[in-house]
């Protein structure tokens, strides 16, 4: 059970219209990862997540949870999916709870009749990410972070062991980005597998151990601290990254004081002047995160 | 004048359209739920007059009504997966073309080969002179919805309000989508017998809709919908005796009214709710106790 690995190996994807959106990707991960998925719109992190989930059929390669094809991992519950715009219907009448709730479903009997450690998962789910107290409200009147927040709470009452995240942190104030930051690492802490997808590139040298880089394949795939350089983000986001050369000494001349600022419009990434990530977010999650 | 209310229990045909309806009422409304949350009352609609030409064919070759209803239902539902799956035209063109030349269809048969079935029958119900045989084969096809509805309705639910979901967690998609598409031609099927083609999506439609105004939770929406439709269904048989109107007209009058209420006066969906609210938190924003407002406001 706790070697539960995640093989994607040379996965194309093609959707109907004949657009191929994904070409041979390959990666692994192993458990007790934490892994970034970065990529300009359009590259396909999305369209991965759905060959993941069994969405799209790869039109070649295949996908393994823990060595089984994807349908047997679902039905194992041994992924957890918090979808991007959670293409939902705020309007429907199911409340924070029914809706956590239902991540425990795969666990239920056929009539999903919640025994008590089924509602002792759901609210301490819902505790971990401080929606608590939000139970009983219509999952409409909630604001924008909670309810990405109630959506994770989901996730994680599913008890995944593999979890996708399609950018947790779009339209999310720093403290919460910083409390997600918080469970991730928890998560990965407890051996799961998580797969996250951002725009926010400043915040993956923090939090991720590894990362994918693609753009209609993968680029490169391994430890952040390899893999997450300059020169390969350069590459895949090309023209779309603003890449900012700073330098406020009195040596202008001198490489040594240079900072590269490259940011996909979320969190800045800084680079020291050999281009690896330098920490400037004066975020610190362990001192802001919440309890 | 309590013998006079009591006349129409006299009549055997009375009593059991009364029942009937009512249990055909429920059922209808049970399944509304889901088809106003999935966004599927056009369909309805659709399906209730495809049913027509697979009617006058089952009567036409002496076979059970619901059979050919069911079938015809069921190629029309095909028939318009398979347009929107393989063309660009929009589903509500599409299901407007299908459902009329099924009921066309429907018509031009009955016109062509007349049976002891008339087109009034089929398109306008006719619970007070329902056969037995019809009794039982709409009571077999409410009581099965019922049980699958019983015993799947959180499955449903969560199909209809997350797919993802529901596949990330193993549950077949497909097939719920199916069971919910069958449970819809046959429940229109049933309440052909009791108000008619035509009125068949009322009965799939407006519970659901009632309920979704006057609650915020789908337990709660689905008991106060079959208690709606059975209670409407039950009068209107009822009342249809003593107004000797048609009895189909007389359910969905009802429903209607109940629709009209709930749209007004709802606690917290309805149009006066919304517009006091509106108002004392306008009112409250210029006065001194804008916070408590904000609070109560924020709390609800
Ligand atoms: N249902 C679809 N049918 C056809 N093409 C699609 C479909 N969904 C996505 N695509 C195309 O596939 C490519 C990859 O899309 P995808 O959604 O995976 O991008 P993404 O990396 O998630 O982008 P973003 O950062 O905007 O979320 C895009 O060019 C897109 O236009
Ligand atoms: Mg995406």
């Amino acid at each position: 059970m706790s070697d539960l690995n995640l093989t994607v190996r040379g996965v194309t994807v093609a959707y109907a219209n004949g657009h191929v959106a994904l070409r041979d990707a390959s990666f692994k991960l192993n458990p007790g990862t934490i892994c970034a998925l970065v990529g300009v719109n359009g590259s396909g992190k999305s369209t991965l997540f759905k060959a993941i989930m069994g969405f799209v059929r790869p039109m070649r390669g295949t996908v393994r949870i823990g060595g089984e094809p994807v349908r047997a991992a679902h039905k194992r519950n041994w992924v957890a999916y918090v979808p991007q715009s959670e293409d939902v219907d705020w309007a429907f009448p199911v409340s924070v709870w029914d809706v956590v709730l239902m991540g425990r479903y795969g666990y239920m009997n056929l009539l999903r009749m919640p025994r008590r450690h089924d509602k002792e998962i759901a609210s301490r789910s819902l505790d971990r990410v401080q929606m608590l107290d939000f139970k009983d409200r219509q999952i409409g009147e909630l604001s924008g972070g909670q309810k990405k927040r109630v959506f994770l709470a989901r996730a994680l009452a599913q008890k995944g062991r593999l979890m996708l995240l399609d950018e947790p942190f779009t339209g999310v104030d720093v403290k919460t980005e910083a409390a997600i930051i918080d469970l991730l690492r928890e998560l990965r802490d407890e051996g799961h597998i998580v797969l996250v997808s951002t725009h926010d590139l400043g915040s993956v040298p923090e939090f991720c151990d590894e990362c994918v880089i693609i753009n209609r394949t993968v680029l490169a795939a391994g430890p952040t601290a390899t893999t997450f350089t300059e020169a390969n983000l350069t590459q895949a986001f090309g023209g779309a990254l603003r890449n900012v050369r700073f330098d406020h000494t009195d040596t202008p001349g001198a490489r040594a004081n240079e900072f590269h600022v490259l940011t996909d419009d979320e969190g800045a990434l800084v680079f020291d002047q050999d281009g690896r990530p330098a920490r400037v977010h004066g975020r610190q999650p362990s001192d802001e995160g919440p309890r | 004048m309590i013998e006079h209310l009591l006349t129409p229990f006299h009549y055997e045909y009375m009593v059991k359209a009364i029942l009937v309806s009512g249990f055909i009422g429920g059922v209808c409304a049970l399944l509304s739920c889901f088809v106003t949350l999935k966004g599927w009352s056009l369909m309805g609609d659709a399906l209730s007059h495809a049913v027509v030409p697979g009617v006058s064919i089952s009567y036409l070759l002496g076979l059970p009504f619901a059979l050919g209803a069911f079938v015809s239902g069921m190629l029309a539902a095909l028939a318009m997966g398979f347009i929107k799956s393989r063309t660009r035209i929009r589903e509500d063109a599409t299901i407007g073309i299908v459902f009329t030349t099924f009921f066309a269809a429907g018509v031009l048969l009955i016109s062509l080969y007349p049976s002891n079935i008339s087109l009034k029958t089929i398109v306008f119900g006719n619970i007070l002179g329902i056969a037995n045989a019809d009794i039982v084969q709409t009571l077999i096809i409410s009581g099965i919805t019922l049980v699958v509805l019983a015993l799947k309705w959180k499955d449903l639910l969560l199909f209809a309000f997350d797919p993802n979901q529901a596949r990330a967690i193993g549950l077949n998609t497909t097939l719920l989508h199916l069971t919910l598409l069958t449970l819809l031609a046959a429940t229109a099927v049933a309440a052909l017998q009791a108000v008619g083609a035509c009125l068949v999506v009322a009965m799939l439609v407006t519970p659901g809709a009632t309920a979704y105004l006057l609650t915020d939770r789908f337990g709660r929406m689905m008991v106060i919908a079959s208690v709606m439709g059975v209670l409407t269904s039950v009068t209107g048989a009822y009342g249809s005796y003593f107004l000797n109107g048609s009895t189909g007209g007389c359910i969905v009058v009802l429903q209607a009214g109940i629709f009209l209420l709930a749209l007004a006066f709802a606690p917290k969906h309805g149009i006066v709710a919304s517009r006091i609210r509106a108002r004392s938190s306008a009112a409250a924003r210029s006065g001194p106790d804008a916070a408590t407002t904000l609070v109560t406001e924020a709390t609800r």
